[in-house]
């Protein structure tokens, strides 16, 4: 008896080897005792968490948590479309997956040294920011003071991209691409979430998603300037499982921020497993989902969009798709910006930048150099269904 | 404990999102705390609750009450989660890869502010209830519980039996629960 005593509490501890758990598993199913002392295993030790210091949990938790209750999107319109079936006709997985290195430059490829200047002050300030966004920092815990003194005392990211975007961007050599990839994608709404917390009304959700903003920013950073910063990028490099859960936990509503549009961001489809290799290939997936909801951000009629990760819709792949409702005018200035290598000013020639960059990162992602092949095989594009965009691309799935 | 009716756990199985609402709102702090304990890092607290909460709803059989309180159930899975999360961290620093997010750190001394909000009878009772344990089980609890090593790392760093360490456990549980009984009564 005693022996199945101590079995529940190493049960319940999770101490037990694989195989000794199994077993007790298999006693579980028809032994009252062992699941007497499992069920007093459990409660006993419920009793020692609850002598944790009671903490409060953000309130913008709660609403993740409901929305998660809503009915789900229903995405099997999209699923049976022409494009979506032709690309499970085409799609074929290739053996070796990105590592990067591929397109990444040296920040001495960049042709204005104003820019260079700007990117190396942009990662280094964010180095510093990183630790003070945490989870286990004082802004985490409510005290902002120390965050905001630290954003306060230097120019607004708002103004780097400015500044950035104030150059000719429209040459198609690889160190002009990394500049746009690193100003583009998650900047411009890290930039949206840092001069709020400047303000006066700091708060934790925008602590939390600049967190994650600012993260992702300087892994996309170090993929993009191999030289940036050689010893974390040799990190960024290693064998390490990217899971679908490291994008949902983000995406799942979240505020999104593109220049003055802002949209939220829901989620229903994410699936548990991994999605990428290592953090450079990972840091690719990131740019690109964030240049798909740049996209849409501005463009949805109702506010939102839908960010989603679909596993099994197309044999071998993952396929990520955004998709909001639009007005038909929206859709067609979209399709207008991301076809051919019109480059026009302004907001114009942003979208269609985000457009090349995720042309690009196919290109990375599947090893391939020919575009229109890629195209035609439907590894990634837009259509509309109803009063719905999508936008899409598939990526090598781990098998 | 927070009290978490029997049916709540049947309303949720059959889709019930109110009473979703109703656990979140009745449970989800007690859960967030004991996982903050753990992880001493908000965020990746806030996502232990998150995913545990959309797994219930995905997946409600993986409780039934053959396997004891529901409220006792979440508890220990939160407390298992968050220590996965302790544990694939170590790995990670084990392996030499370095963290930026754990390096640079600062001591989190800050007090959440709800450490002043009145905490429940029950949980001043569980808090007394602890604190009058031998330091020696105190000790070993909570290596084993709330940093998640197992028995034979626990008996490496106190440099004690492994016999010793599991009996440990196993009797500051049981003077737990008896001194918890006393004092409620």
């Amino acid at each position: 008896m005693e022996t199945l005593k101590q079995q529940a509490l190493d049960y319940t501890l999770g101490v037990m080897p694989k195989e000794d758990s199994l077993l007790f598993e298999a006693l579980l199913e028809n032994d009252e005792d062992a699941m007497k002392f499992l069920a007093e295993a459990q409660e006993d030790f419920a009793n020692l968490s609850l002598t944790a210091p009671p903490s409060s949990i953000g309130s913008e938790v709660r609403s993740r948590v409901m929305e998660y209750t809503e009915p789900k999107m229903d995405f099997d319109p999209f699923l049976s479309s022409n494009d979506i079936n032709d690309l499970r006709d085409n799609f074929s997985a290739q053996q070796n997956r990105y590592q990067g290195g591929q397109a990444s430059v040296d920040l001495a490829d960049i042709n204005e040294g104003g820019i260079k200047d700007e990117v190396l002050f942009n990662y280094e300030h964010l180095i510093n920011l990183l630790p003070l966004l945490s989870g286990d920092s004082k802004a985490a815990a409510g005290d902002f003071s120390e965050l905001q003194s630290n954003l306060r005392s230097s120019p607004s990211y708002s103004q780097t991209i400015g500044k950035i975007l104030d150059y000719n961007l429209n040459s198609e050599d690889p160190a002009t691409r990394s500049v746009l990839r690193t100003t583009l994608s998650s900047l411009p709404s890290l930039s949206f979430f840092s001069d709020r917390l400047r303000e006066d009304q700091a708060n934790m959700a925008d602590t939390r998603r600049l967190y994650y903003l600012c993260r992702d920013q300087l892994k996309i950073m170090r993929a993009s300037f191999k030289d940036l910063d050689p010893q974390r990028l040799l990190e960024d490099e290693k064998l390490r499982l990217h899971g679908a859960g490291l994008l949902h936990t983000k995406w799942w509503g979240a505020e999104h921020a593109y220049f003055s549009s802002k949209g939220q961001v829901k989620c229903g489809y994410f699936f548990d497993g991994p999605v990428t290799e290592r953090c450079v290939e990972f840091a690719e997936y990131d740019a690109n989902m964030y240049c798909m909801a740049n996209l849409l951000a501005p463009r949805s009629s109702t506010g939102d969009f839908h960010m989603e990760l679909l596993k099994d819709a197309v044999p071998g792949a993952t396929l990520a798709v955004a998709t909001a409702k639009m007005e038909l005018s929206e859709h067609q200035s979209l399709m207008y910006m991301t076809s051919g290598d019109i480059v026009t000013h302004g907001v114009a020639s942003q979208d269609h930048f985000l457009w090349k960059l995720i042309e690009d990162s196919m290109l990375k992602g599947h090893k391939s150099n020919n575009l229109k092949e890629l195209q035609e095989r439907k590894i990634f594009g837009i259509n509309r269904l109803g009063e719905y965009t999508y936008l899409w691309f598939a990526w090598p799935a781990i098998l | 404990m927070p009290t978490i009716e029997k049916d709540l756990w049947y309303r949720i199985r059959d889709g019930d999102s109110s009473a979703l609402v109703e656990l979140y709102d009745g449970f989800a702090g007690a859960m967030f705390s004991l996982s903050l304990e753990i992880l001493s890092d908000r965020w990746e607290a806030e996502e232990v609750i998150q995913d545990i909460f959309a797994f219930l709803w995905r997946k409600p059989q993986s409780y039934t009450p053959e396997k004891g309180k529901f409220s006792s159930w979440l508890l220990v899975l939160t407390r298992n989660r968050s220590i996965d999360r302790v544990r694939s961290r170590k790995r990670r620093l084990d392996r030499g890869e370095s963290d930026e997010i754990l390096s640079g750190r600062e001591d989190q001394n800050a007090s959440d502010g709800a450490e002043q909000a009145t905490a429940s009878d029950e949980r001043s009772h569980l808090r007394r209830a602890f604190q009058k344990l031998p330091p020696e089980q105190v000790k070993v609890l909570e290596l084993s519980y709330f940093k998640g090593l197992n028995h034979e790392e626990i008996s490496e760093q106190l440099e004690l039996s492994l016999g010793t360490v599991k009996s440990r456990i196993r009797l500051g549980i049981e003077k737990l629960r008896h001194t918890l009984s006393t004092l409620r009564t």
